[in-house]
């Protein structure tokens, strides 16, 4: 197995203020991995430091076999990374293919070579209809597009998103990601995304939860799932206090909100068996799912454990 | 190099399709010019005749005296407005991006300079071929070859040495806020330190001293003994020594500095130290900002 990247005791400082507290993890080659986190968990920081743009304050960081921050390894850092940051950065005045061509030639790439990229990544993107227009007259959506094939330009080993659908309307969100997966399967691309839409990590081979610099939680989607997320029922009784007899005769614990009674379930099949038993009581229910959203958030109130 | 050509090309794209910086770059040249139009020109004439016969030279030399002014101002300006893509650069994170490419701050920084002097150099020369236009169309003469020449290389020092400072001033600033300050300050300042709208004899000693240690004025200086050699002549044919030389220093064709009427090669020596001198410095500034 190699490992596209591989931190170790990661440290950011910034004065007194600790953003990055000591983190260790490993990508796997050609996986989906995800960040998560609450703004100001250190998602960004750590990012930027994996991109070469900030200084580490201590650990070891390597990317695709190369030692950050040791002599000359950096440009080769970067020569195999691209980055797509939460803003746009392209410039507004010039159209998308002046924009992609005048970055990628930063790479020192040949002409030729340059041109076949492009070609390579405009039909991923679907490029054709945005190339010769200003990219400041485009969409979110399609500057979103122009982003990222500026950060394939030069065909990195890795794709860094930094919360790369924020702001984005569904369908665009949608069209983003399927761009992204289909181009991480189809050329064995490493991507690293950090993102706080809890649906997009869903789809990531490997999930890392930060909170406040510190890892509380990773494994597979599927892991967390089992582990945080479960699901629940919500029950409107005829009579509240004969429903309050009910749940604490059944030793049920349960939360109350308007009236509305949220108990845990262990499936929904369990959630049947609840409901034939009280069902002269109840004046409807509601049986939810647990979902990556409900992960997110017991890890964020627990505190979690790693 | 060819990375370096390629952010130079960007940056020179990202200046001159942006039509309204391009306008504000000229804006203190157009007051100037309004400005000129509308008394400074009468003014200067009407104190002239006092020293000798006016004659239809003697307006032919006053336009002269104004466009060398105007040229080394639209130096300044114009340089300085093309490092508006390296403000805007650094303030929308834009260098980040750059910056994910292996390529160094240094190069970045340079691709910003060699922007400034390509702008500086197009609009300067625009802005010389104006001139001569203006010149002869209001019944003076083309500038003899030799003349020509010498203003050309002068220009090009003047957009050097404008490249230069105008680095120097843009390295202390981070945003686009204050880098409009900045270009309004230096867009007024320019007029006076030049002797543009005021000339120099017209001020206090204090400040007739702070404009010819002002080493951007000597290529104003420098500009105007090119422009006006044959109208100077033809003006004060036969009128003394002392008369000529009054009205040199006066309107800043020649600098008394202390009692010494400093030479060409002097204000030519000015100009390449104050080039030296800024340039260590702002790669000095720019090392430690970027520790």
């Amino acid at each position: 197995m190699t490992f596209a990247i591989q931190v170790e005791n990661l440290c950011k400082q910034y004065g007194d203020f600790q953003a990055v507290k000591g983190i260790s993890f490993t990508v796997e080659q050609g996986s989906l991995f995800a960040f998560l986190g609450a703004n100001g968990a250190g998602k960004s920081t750590t990012i930027e430091i994996l991109c070469t743009l900030l200084k580490k304050s201590s650990g070891t960081v390597k990317i695709n076999g190369y030692t950050l921050d040791a002599s000359n390894d950096n440009a080769e850092i970067r020569k195999s990374i691209g980055v797509v940051f939460q803003q746009s950065l392209l410039d507004e005045r010039l159209t998308v293919r002046e924009n992609i061509l005048h970055r990628g030639k930063t790479y020192g790439l040949s002409k030729a070579q340059l041109a076949e990229n492009y070609q390579f990544i405009s039909t991923y993107l679907h490029l054709d209809d945005i190339e010769k227009r200003k990219y400041g007259t485009l969409s979110g959506g399609q500057k979103r597009r122009a982003d990222i094939a500026r950060a394939l330009i030069h065909r990195p080993k890795i794709l860094f998103l930094d919360e790369p659908t924020t702001g984005l309307d569904p369908q665009t969100r949608q069209f983003v990601w399927q761009a992204v997966k289909q181009l991480q399967l189809e050329t064995n691309m490493t991507v690293f995304l950090t993102t706080h839409y809890m649906e997009e990590a869903a789809v990531a081979h490997q999930v890392i939860v930060l909170k406040e610099g510190e890892i509380v939680a990773e494994g597979t989607p599927d892991a967390l799932k089992t582990k945080y997320a479960y699901d629940s029922m919500a029950l409107v009784f005829h009579n509240t206090s004969e429903g309050l007899q009910w749940l604490e005769e059944n030793a049920i614990s349960y939360t109350e909100k308007l009236g509305i009674f949220s108990i845990r379930v262990e499936s929904t099949l369990h959630a049947l068996a609840l409901l034939k038993n009280a069902e002269p009581l109840i004046a409807s229910f509601e049986v939810i799912k647990g979902t990556m959203d409900d992960v997110f958030l017991h890890i964020m109130a627990e505190g979690g454990v790693a | 190099m060819e990375v370096l050509s390629s952010l130079v090309q960007r940056n020179s794209k990202v200046f001159r399709r942006d039509k309204t910086q391009v306008f504000f770059s000229l804006l203190s040249v157009l007051i100037v010019l309004v400005l000129y139009a509308v008394f400074l020109q009468k003014m200067q004439v009407d104190a002239i005749e006092q020293m000798t016969e006016a004659t239809p030279e003697l307006v032919t030399m006053v336009n002269e005296w104004l466009v060398a002014g105007l040229l080394s101002m639209i130096a300044v300006s114009t340089t300085l407005a093309a490092y508006g893509v390296a403000v805007k650069d650094l303030e929308s994170k834009a260098q980040a991006d750059f910056l994910t490419a292996p390529i160094s701050r240094a190069t970045i920084q340079f691709s910003y300079v060699i922007n400034a002097l390509i702008i500086g150099c197009i609009f300067s020369f625009i802005a010389l071929i104006g001139c001569e236009i203006f010149i002869v169309a209001t019944g003076g003469e083309l500038l003899s070859f030799k003349n020509f020449v010498n203003v050309v290389g002068i220009l090009f020092l003047s957009v050097l040495l404008a490249s230069i400072f105008n680095l120097f001033l843009v390295i202390f600033v981070n945003t686009q806020n204050s880098f409009s300050t900045l270009s309004t300050i230096v867009g007024t300042a320019i007029g006076f330190l030049c002797g543009v709208y005021v000339p120099v004899g017209a001020l206090p000693t204090f400040a007739q001293n702070l404009i010819m240690y002002f080493p951007i004025s000597h290529t104003t200086l420098l500009l105007r003994n090119a422009f006006m050699e044959s109208s100077i002549s033809k003006v004060f044919e036969g009128a003394p020594a002392s008369q000529i030389d009054e009205y040199k220093k006066v309107y800043g064709i020649v600098y008394d500095l202390h009692g010494n009427i400093l030479s060409t090669s002097t204000s030519i020596m000015i100009i390449f130290v104050s080039i030296l001198v800024l340039a260590i410095l702002s790669i000095i500034i720019f090392k430690k900002k970027n520790k």
